[in-house]
């Protein structure tokens, strides 16, 4: 059992509220004026999976649950589940709904190192690492004579089809690093 | 055992509802408290109780309060002192309704007390005024505790449907509909003020500290066109004081060139709510004020609460892009209201401004009439409530 400051609440995380420990899908903060900083978190009870929207002010202190971590790769799409593997060849089994925030950059040659989330021997959520790399399946002709990157246009990824915002030069078949954890692109790798 | 989602077991049918509020450094918070208050009362057949810290600083706003009294009833409202050290309270005394008005933390004992209630409250924290997107989001959804069944609602005023709405009391319009010239002159026969001449622009002012007083004082002073500018008493009337040069008192006049300045006493919210449609333009402060001009159907000049790091510019321009939504800015509003701010030429916007006074004013009965589809704050969160606690609507 742990202290978590809700405004410090990230995917992944797992809190006691009413008595039952739910998984934080999504935690969103919003900040300004006169207002309290609040925190709106999407999260999954653990007991009953189900689904609700929560909102906590930022400082406020809830009760964390001590949750047993492994490294993982992903390893393979089995409809409505992801399939993880340890370095022992051991799988984990993780629901759609669990990875909301992720699946759009899951692909099946994936090789990162993904940090799997344990609730009573349960797999419940996956962390991605920081920054991963991925190829751009299509995105619009470069814009000649713009090479600062502070023009964007839209690219889809390969395999995902996940659309993000990347920098003008960026062409087809590049690979770019993208912040996981904002979702955003952040430099071309070839 | 705290049971959730029955009915009240009040021993009269009202809903009873007590409310805490923190006076800060202002009257702001009170006094939209004070408003909800009543409406819940006199629209809403509950009984409320008022738990305020500064009955001193109450008594400014509502006259009929005495500071020293611990508890008194004012307008149906049961109006109590809320001490440093609360006392312990029955967990059958806990109202059906808590109300924590802009994240004051209500005493630990009473929220003791609420957990052991039989029926669990409905708890709501009543947030500040936004009109930024995120509210929508986060409007109505509940906070719930660790180990316990009781649940905190955020409650967010706002602007859209999808908000709590503003306060608004039962036939406001009307009345206001109603306030005609003889009204105005009535009114103004009142303050101890002579009505406007005809070629008079009549201005009020509530501000805070704002460095772009002082030129507007001298641009107002030095031009042609007569102003009448009516000071709130507190700040506003200090800071114009400090223009002049000497004090200007509650019922005092002082002219400096076409400018025309008087003093008034506090004005209770029913007062200052003729003053607003009595003025040609508003300038007002902070949340109450704001929404009461927006009622009142008058040009308005916006000062917003100012936070450190700016943290207060984001709240604004969200104001503005819903305000001027389907207005063509040509008028100059923003600009006026970011020079208000400090960020802007606050003689050139202001010109442009009350050039187009007319259409800024027919846009503000087109915005009120927007504003009134919400519904009003008061009504939206008693249908928030019965719905939570499972009671029909009245």
């Amino acid at each position: 059992m742990s202290v978590k400051i809700a405004g410090e609440l990230q995917s992944g995380n797992v809190i006691i509220v009413e008595n039952s420990p739910v998984v934080v899908l999504k935690a969103q903060y919003n900040k300004s004026g006169r207002n309290a900083a609040v925190v709106k978190v999407r999260a999954k009870n653990l007991m009953t999976n189900r689904i609700s929207e929560l909102i906590f002010k930022a400082d406020e202190k809830l009760e964390g649950v001590m949750l047993e971590r492994k490294e993982c790769t992903y390893s393979y799409y089995s409809a409505p589940n992801h399939v993880f593997v340890d370095a022992d060849f051991n799988e984990y089994e993780i629901d759609e709904e669990s990875l909301s925030d992720i699946t759009k950059f899951l692909t099946s040659d994936m090789t990162d190192v993904c940090e799997v989330t344990f609730y009573e021997g349960r797999s419940i959520s996956v962390v991605l690492p920081k920054t991963i790399i991925r190829e751009v399946e299509y995105t619009e002709p470069v814009a000649r004579g713009d090479t600062s990157g502070k023009i964007t246009k839209a690219a889809i990824l390969k395999e995902t089809k996940h659309e993000l915002q990347v920098s003008a030069f960026v062409e087809i078949g590049d690979k770019i690093e993208i912040d996981t954890e904002t979702g955003e692109f952040k430099r071309r790798c070839t | 055992m705290v049971v959730v989602n029955t009915p009240s077991d009040s021993p009269d049918d009202r809903m009873r509802w007590d409310i805490f509020c923190k006076v800060i450094d202002n009257l702001g918070d009170i006094g939209v408290c004070w408003r909800l208050a009543r409406q819940l009362a006199s629209e809403h057949s509950a009984a409320v109780r008022l738990w305020v810290d500064n009955l001193d600083r109450f008594s400014n706003l509502c006259s009929a309060v005495t500071p020293q009294s611990t508890t008194q009833h004012v307008d149906s409202i049961e109006v109590c002192r809320w001490p440093a050290l609360f006392p312990d309270i029955e967990p059958a005394d806990i109202a059906d309704v808590v109300i924590e008005a802009f994240g004051c933390d209500i005493p630990a004992n009473y929220l003791t007390a609420m957990n052991q209630r039989q029926v669990a409250p409905i708890w709501i924290n009543l947030e500040y005024l936004s009109a930024e997107d995120w509210v929508e989001e986060c409007h109505g959804l509940a906070s719930p505790q660790s180990h316990s069944p009781l649940k905190k609602y955020f409650y967010f005023p706002g602007f859209t449907p999808q908000t709590g709405g503003l306060l608004r009391e039962k036939g406001l319009l009307e009345e206001r509909a109603a306030f005609d010239e003889v009204a105005r002159k009535e009114f103004w026969k009142t303050l101890g003020i002579p009505a406007p001449a005809t070629e008079e622009l009549r201005v009020s002012l509530f501000c805070y500290e704002n460095s772009a007083l002082r030129g507007l004082l001298n641009d107002w002073a030095a031009g042609c066109e007569p102003i009448g500018l009516v000071v709130t008493s507190g700040l506003a009337a200090r800071r114009v004081s400090d223009w002049i040069g000497e004090p200007l008192s509650e019922r005092g006049i002082v002219r400096r060139g076409s400018l025309t300045m008087y003093g008034i006493p506090f004005l209770s919210q029913w007062q200052y709510d003729r003053l607003l449609w009595s003025c040609d333009v508003n300038f007002v402060r902070g949340e109450d004020s704001f929404v009461r001009a927006q009622w009142a159907q008058r040009p308005f000049v916006w000062q917003i609460y100012p936070q450190a790091e700016q943290a207060h510019l984001a709240k604004l321009d969200a104001f503005l892009s819903r305000y001027l939504n389907s207005f063509p800015d040509l008028c100059g509003v923003r600009d006026c209201f970011y020079s208000w701010n400090g960020f802007g030429k606050m003689a050139e916007s202001w010109r442009k401004f009350t050039e187009n006074r007319q259409l800024v004013e027919q846009h503000g009965k087109v915005w009120a009439r927007q504003l009134d589809q919400t519904g009003d704050l008061a009504n939206n969160l008693d249908r928030f409530v019965r719905g939570n606690l499972g009671i029909p609507l009245l």
